[in-house]
């Protein structure tokens, strides 16, 4: 069974999902959590097979499906893909575990195990084409959650979603149909396999346009500034699940394609791209917190919020240097903890309120007191207050970058000026001073199946923010098994320079992934 | 002693968990007893790790790792040497004795067992930020205080101005931490380390230019925490907290850190003796202008504010001239005498209801006896009359200046001791002297607990014995780790001209200001519409000034982003983009009519097109040779 565990933890979902059509639709929530939690533990099982002092890929299966194109069934993970996985059966689990949704509970349910199937596909997939059908797939689900389960707006929210995203994912098709073609090219075969893909070298201006094809497809995703206006829709209009799935998982899809595609396929297009990209991100992170600040939705400030932290996990992956991109992988695993359970926590008080404007709140503090706890344990971490686990991720994505710009992580390192303003005033606005409306005075806290959902995040928040080994270990061997690729691959001079070379700095004992 | 190190760190946390779980129920007198009798633990074993320290060793252990990636490693490692058991004696003694005040001063209010367990998480982060053996660690501690400090400035959070106050708090400290981020980055990148031995053991093979900027950069960290001008503003507004908070936190110990890390960071600052002086200039001017600010102030707990950050500027003005030891030891004596002075300001308040306007208080001396030993006591240390406290420390600092040959950094010191003599007893005739004002409001004032002036007992004991007694023994201990550097004025006539000159001036401004205000206080309507008075009264415009100028444009700026640039024009393009292709397509479908001529037509010229793309194309691709690694 260890060697199929991949694919078990990635069928495994749908099969159920398809067996719940059957189910009768009383039982589907606890036909849900049960499915989810027997694939949480899997997952928790998977890490506990993982061997951390590893590098390269773990788990690997393959099966060809259309070998005259080289195209097959080709899955395994790394450090770098492993937390992810993990994350997004938690957050499956949690998800249903505390779906307070009354209308068609059953096939939401049914959507959401679907989705679980797509995103660890994504994840586990080390196949370009495999990538891809699971990276389109995964939008349908969303697409469907958002159109069926959503607010007055919900299908020009949907529709922007799909298109948009639909758009960038097919420029990054072509780009991988390119890839696939050039190394024909060179080797006189196809193959779609990204690991095969490491291998090849590509002229500089080939890189270049290759990168940018990719890029549209993973930037759209990340979201990255100017593609970022679906999300605010997407968001404003997604039910909760929607929402805490779409921010704790599916936006990593983008940051996670930067560090399996784009650093390790096109090392000196990153290097030249590099500076581009840093100002894009800074854009991300001080503008969109502006724009956060400006908000009267409560829900649409953590929106906001999550394209201003992408901005830093993205300065993060283009540090290309261990500290850095092991800090914005760390930084995904952080932000999807945080920002999913910020989005849960709007969940609860639209529950209650059927409003999201933060001037119907204010003193919710002393009504809702467990709650204010909550919201503002995950409000620190979400400001990166060390020993939560998004400084980690933050310290180490800034640290990564100052080694390749001084300037720019100055102004980059401001994300912890503007988001403690946006986040604070936001706080207080709802929850401090006095209350002020009728419908405030007797509203409940927290109930238990609420909690189920929370105290599990706020543990993670705080665990990993005072104890992040166990995750940092893993992913810092497999990040710099990629670093060491990237400059052994690098041709320019700045590329070789600017990506450190591991293998013959003193005293590091890399791993190595043998070629 | 490394169990005592463990004991006096977690203690305190052990604490606020234990408050923490009854925070929402309705108030227990146990939480208040449990933290304080952890806090007492907590500086039991600080005092013995004090007596080993004292006989020439240090403690530093390693409890685990945190955070590794790359070549960064950072642990979180804990260090007792002789500058931080100074720093940890003075945090466990004032935050004993506010704990204990704390079960009387917040006797009814209603948050007891929430304001207990913060005022731990207080203790536990600023143990973490004294103790750290490495720069990340301190800057666990750094964000914890500030974040206890947001909690506790902002505990009364139903007032809009509270909870105003503890933002601005958090996010003027916030642009000082990028600062000390930067400088950390930099540490790091150049050295490969963040554990103080390492750093400090290397940073003299760099650059000089490298030193200065590191040096620059987390001074202006120590800026926002020691709120040294320009990010003063938040100190005199955090006043908004419950007494007991200003005492500890904004008084006696979290803004003294910023002078602890240069303290601590001394072997990077004796490299770079022109930003000492900058230090020590900055340190002299913020001196001055927070006492002038505290001279025609109408709110007590703001008055005393300004005069804590009047005196940060002495002790960066000692530390910027390299007397490191000398810094550390007038912030201990500070810490007593100021947290005393807060601690019977709070008993003042109770007794008035909560006003705060010493002009509508007077001659509470007969009601409330013992406060106002206390708090004269205090203000006697604090203008540095010997043989109190402050003339050890204060007067230290006049002749490090003096000796160091800064002979207007003298000057300004001089004159502001002068005019801290006079706001502080100011103060005190106002409160404590003339006719009983209040009686017209209907406040009939009554002496606090006696629990609690026991309580306050120890810091008096301190603020009078701490110069007298603990200046030889101390300076013997911490100059194993400090430059020992001796201030001696060598011309006997010169010294004995300059004590006794200081000490004729400032109880020539003391007697002024009883003159002033212990009988009738009669106020001067023409001077208080003059000019400098405004200016001084509204703290030199500086904070309407922070408003017009950063508050508000960012807030105009946020709407714009998002109204005009997110809204009308990103989301618009793209909107814009989809409307040209989808009204494209409605135009250009008449092409595929079901008219065959037509839709031949239409083929033809796209096969032309295509062609001659073709041709154009291939004509200029030259195979590129491809390799595979």
């Amino acid at each position: 069974m260890q060697e199929h565990i991949l694919s078990i933890l990635i069928f495994f979902p749908a099969l159920a999902a398809m067996l719940g059509f059957v189910v009768h639709k009383d039982s589907a929530r606890a036909y849900g959590i049960t499915v989810a939690a027997i694939e949480f533990f899997l997952s928790l099982w998977l890490w506990s097979l993982y061997d951390p002092m590893t590098s390269g890929m773990q788990f690997m299966e393959m099966a060809p499906l259309v070998s005259a194109f080289g195209i097959s069934y080709l899955v395994g993970i790394d450090g770098i893909s492993l937390f992810i996985i993990i994350l997004s059966a938690f957050f499956t689990l949690i998800g249903i575990a505390s779906l307070t949704e009354k209308r068609r509970v059953k096939d939401l349910i049914i959507t959401l195990l679907f989705l679980e199937m797509t995103m660890i596909g994504v994840f586990s997939a080390l196949d370009a084409i495999v990538f891809y059908v699971f990276w389109e797939l995964s939008l349908i689900p969303m697409l469907y959650i958002i159109g069926a389960w959503g607010g007055p707006l919900r299908i020009y929210a949907s529709i922007k979603f799909f298109l948009y995203t639909f758009t960038g994912s097919l420029i990054m098709l072509v780009g991988m149909l390119f890839m696939a073609y050039f190394y024909y090219q060179a080797t006189g075969q196809w193959s779609f396999s990204l690991l095969e893909w490491y291998r090849l070298i590509l002229p500089v201006n080939f890189q270049m346009w290759l990168f940018a094809a990719f890029f549209f497809g993973f930037a759209i995703k990340v979201p990255m500034f100017p593609f970022h206006t679906w999300l605010p829709y997407a968001h404003g209009q997604a039910p909760t699940i929607g929402s805490v799935i779409l921010a704790a998982i599916l936006l990593k899809m983008g940051t996670y394609a930067f560090v399996r595609f784009s650093l390790p396929l096109f090392p000196d297009a990153s290097v030249a791209f590099m500076f581009p990209i840093a100002i894009l991100a800074i854009v991300m992170i001080v503008y969109t917190a502006m724009v956060a600040y400006a908000q009267e939705d409560i829900k649409q400030v953590v929106a906001y919020s999550s394209v201003s932290h992408m901005g830093v996990i993205i300065l993060g992956i283009f540090a290309m240097n261990v500290e850095g991109i092991t800090g914005s992988v760390f930084l995904m695993i952080a932000h999807g903890v945080v920002s999913g359970a910020l989005f849960l926590l709007v969940g609860v008080i639209y529950d209650r309120r059927h409003t999201k404007l933060m001037s119907e709140f204010g003193g919710l503090a002393s009504v809702m007191p467990r709650y204010a706890t909550i919201f503002g344990i995950m409000m620190m971490a979400s400001v990166g207050l060390p020993l939560t686990i998004n400084f980690v991720g933050e310290f180490l994505s800034l640290l990564g970058f100052y080694k390749q710009s001084h300037s720019y992580t100055l102004v980059a390192g401001t994300a912890i000026i503007v988001g403690a303003i946006y986040m604070l005033s936001a706080y207080k606005k709802a929850f401090f001073g006095t209350v002020t409306k009728e419908e405030n005075k007797n509203l409940k806290d927290v109930n238990r199946t609420e909690l189920l959902g929370l105290v599990p995040l706020v543990i993670v928040a705080i665990w990993l923010g005072v104890y992040p080994k166990p995750l940092l270990v893993p992913i810092n061997n497999s990040v710099e098994a990629i670093v060491q690729l990237m400059h052994d691959k690098a041709q320019t001079a700045e590329a070789k320079q600017r990506i450190p070379d591991l293998a013959h700095s003193a005293g590091l004992n890399s791993t190595q992934e043998a070629h | 002693m490394e169990v005592y190190l463990y004991i006096a760190l977690f203690a305190p946390l052990v604490g606020s968990l234990f408050a923490a779980l009854f925070g929402a129920s309705p108030k227990t007198v146990i939480t208040g007893l449990v933290t304080s009798g952890l806090l007492f633990i907590s500086f039991v074993s600080s005092a013995f790790l004090l007596s080993y320290v004292m006989s020439g060793h240090t403690v530093h252990v390693e409890m685990m790792t945190w955070i590794a990636a790359g070549d960064l490693y950072i642990p979180f490692g804990f260090v007792v040497d002789q500058v931080s058991v100074t720093m940890m004696m003075v945090v466990t003694i004032v935050s004993t004795v506010v704990h204990i005040y704390s079960i009387g001063y917040m006797d009814h209010d209603k948050g007891f067992n929430r304001f207990f367990s913060y005022l731990s998480a207080f203790v536990f982060s600023m143990m973490i930020l004294v103790m750290s053996d490495n720069f990340l660690g301190l800057f666990i501690g750094w964000e914890g205080v500030g974040l206890c400090s947001w909690l506790l400035i902002g505990f009364w959070y139903h007032k809009e101005s509270a909870s105003w106050a503890a933002n601005e708090a958090f996010i003027m400290n916030r642009i000082a931490d990028l600062a000390m981020l930067i400088g950390i980055f930099m540490l790091y990148w150049n050295l490969g380390s963040l554990q103080y031995d390492v750093v400090f053991a290397n940073i003299g093979t760099l650059p000089m230019h490298i030193i200065t900027w590191i040096g620059i950069f987390l001074f202006i960290g120590a800026m926002g925490k020691s709120a040294q001008f320009p990010l003063h503003t938040w100190l005199a507004d955090a006043m908004e907290g419950p007494t007991p908070v200003s005492a500890l936190i904004h008084a006696a110990t979290m803004v003294t850190a910023g002078v602890y890390l240069v303290v601590r960071a001394n072997p990077i600052y004796s490299l770079i003796p022109e930003v000492g002086t900058a230090i020590a200039s900055l340190g002299a001017f913020v001196a001055m202008f927070a006492a002038t600010m505290a001279l025609v102030n109408r709110d007590m707990k703001r008055i005393i504010a300004y005069s804590t950050l009047s005196q940060l500027g002495y002790m960066f003005v000692a530390a910027g001239l390299g007397a490191y030891w000398v810094a550390l030891f007038h912030l201990m004596a500070h810490a007593f005498f100021k947290a005393l002075l807060f601690l019977g300001a709070g008993n003042v308040m109770h007794a008035m209801h909560d006003e705060l306007d010493p002009f509508k208080m007077g001659g509470l001396k007969k009601s409330m006896k013992w406060t106002w030993i206390l708090m004269t006591l205090a203000s006697v240390a604090l203008a540095g009359i010997y043989p109190l406290a402050g003339f050890f420390s204060k007067d230290l600092i006049l002749e490090v200046a003096f000796v160091e040959h800064h002979y207007v950094l003298y000057t300004v010191l001089l004159l502001t001791a002068g005019l801290t003599a006079f706001y502080s007893f100011r103060l005190v005739a106002l409160i404590f002297h003339g006719n009983e004002r209040h009686l017209e409001h209907g406040i009939h004032p009554h002496e606090a607990y006696t629990f609690v002036l026991y309580a306050m007992a120890p810091l008096a004991v301190l603020a009078v014995i701490a110069g007298m007694a603990f200046k030889t023994p101390y300076y013997l201990m911490v100059t194993h780790l400090l430059p020992a550097v001796t201030y001696h004025i060598h011309n006997h006539t010169t010294f004995w001209i300059m004590t006794i000159g200081t000490q004729l001036f400032v109880i020539l401004a003391i007697a002024y200001a009883y003159k002033k205000y212990a009988k009738a206080v009669k106020v001067d309507k023409k001077v208080e519409s003059g000019f400098f008075y405004q200016l001084l009264y509204n703290q030199y415009f500086i904070p309407k000034i922070y408003d017009e100028v950063f508050s508000k444009p960012y807030l105009k700026l946020s709407k714009l982003a998002w109204k005009e640039i997110d809204l009308k024009i990103v989301d618009a393009t793209v909107d814009g983009i989809a409307n040209m292709i989808y009204q494209t397509g409605e135009k250009t479908h008449t092409m595929q009519n079901g008219n065959l001529s037509s839709m031949l037509r239409w083929m033809v010229i796209g096969l032309v097109v295509l062609l001659v793309l073709a041709v154009a194309f291939t004509a200029g691709y030259n195979a590129v040779n491809l390799q595979a690694m």
